[in-house]
């Protein structure tokens, strides 16, 4: 349940960014979410709506895009894709990975509903 | 109206990491992530590995969603023992382990032993401003979590195969199942094969941590 961690962190975020632009309400959040993080889309959306209920962010859609892996073999340098189950570097066999990309959860995007509709 | 943000959601823990590992080094410590299944026997080690490394110079902080058990337990082999309770959260975070550093003369200390929250797949995510993970797996666990719960393994630096001492009851274990696993996800890390309890296969881990300090 570390979604539960990901998504305080997501939600005081996104909060921070709706007072900044005095937003009225929230319509979407987009959150890229890394393959290799193992994050349970439907505990991260639970925990999410959780979190919002009562603020201005109430009610808001949250998308969920997962971000594809990359990872480059310490061994040999080859950058390659790993599976979550498979680090074996295509060339020398070595699964001696540095994850480059797919172990992350980025607050990608927002969409805010401010008083007057045109940003301040 | 639309606002591209693009920023991590683990920017702020992975701050506090980084502030963590830099106070670390340059007070000389070695602070090592020990992660694992509820179980698989990472308070029994640490109560087995202390003892060989200057007690008075190893500090443990422990985390556990509730009780001070492993605290009280640590407490008789070194005085530097800090208990973290989690309540709910399931994994230590960088934060966490800030505050408990606060309550360590860290200038003391060579080894920091972090017992993580017992849990396979959570504590993976978290940098908590460790310069190593290691990672338990117990054989009465059965031999197929390696490949269940891969991103745990991938992180370690060296991965414990424990209470190697009970194989003998354990009907259908295979050994080799786990080591095929471990040479797809993660053949970077030092494997070793212990039973705490009997203080088998003790010595090749605990040169490799002696190891770690004198790289």
């Amino acid at each position: 349940m570390h979604e539960f961690t990901l998504a305080t962190a997501l939600v005081e975020r996104l909060l921070r960014i709706a007072a900044e632009h005095r937003a009225t309400g929230v319509v979407s959040v987009e959150v890229r979410c890394g393959v290799l993080q193992q994050v349970e889309p439907e505990a991260l959306r639970l925990a999410f709506v959780a979190l919002v209920r009562e603020t201005v962010a109430q009610g808001a859609a949250l998308r969920i895009v997962p971000e594809p892996p990359a990872a480059r073999c310490r061994a040999c340098g080859r950058a390659f894709a790993p599976r979550l189950d498979d680090y074996v570097c295509p060339d020398c066999g070595r699964a001696d990975a540095e994850v480059l990309a797919g172990r992350d959860v980025v607050l990608q995007s927002v969409e805010l509903v401010t008083a007057d509709g045109t940003a301040p | 109206m639309k606002i591209q943000v693009v920023e991590s959601v683990l920017k702020a823990n992975d701050a506090v990491a980084a502030e963590n590992r830099r106070r670390l080094t340059a007070a000389g410590v070695l602070a090592i992530n020990v992660m694992g299944a509820p179980g698989s026997g990472k308070t029994l080690l640490l109560e087995r590995t202390i003892p060989h490394l200057a007690p008075e110079r190893c500090a443990v902080l422990v985390g556990d969603l509730q009780t001070t058990r492993d605290a009280e337990r640590l407490g008789a082999v070194t005085p530097l023992v800090t208990q973290i309770n989690t309540g709910t959260g399931c994994h230590l975070t960088a934060p966490q382990v800030t505050a408990g550093l606060d309550s360590l003369a860290l200038d003391r200390v060579k080894y920091l032993f972090i017992e993580n929250v017992g849990n396979m797949v959570c504590p993976a995510g978290f940098d908590l401003g460790e310069q190593r993970r290691v990672v338990l797996l117990s054989v009465t666990e059965g031999d197929d979590k390696v490949a269940k719960y891969p991103t745990l393994f991938q992180v370690a630096d060296a991965i414990l195969l424990t209470k190697v001492d009970l194989l003998g009851v354990l009907d259908g274990y295979r050994r080799e199942r786990v080591y095929e696993d471990i040479s797809r996800i993660n053949s970077r890390a030092a494997v070793f094969e212990v039973a705490a309890r009997t203080g088998q296969g003790m010595e090749p881990w605990l040169a490799w941590l002696r190891a770690q300090r004198s790289p």
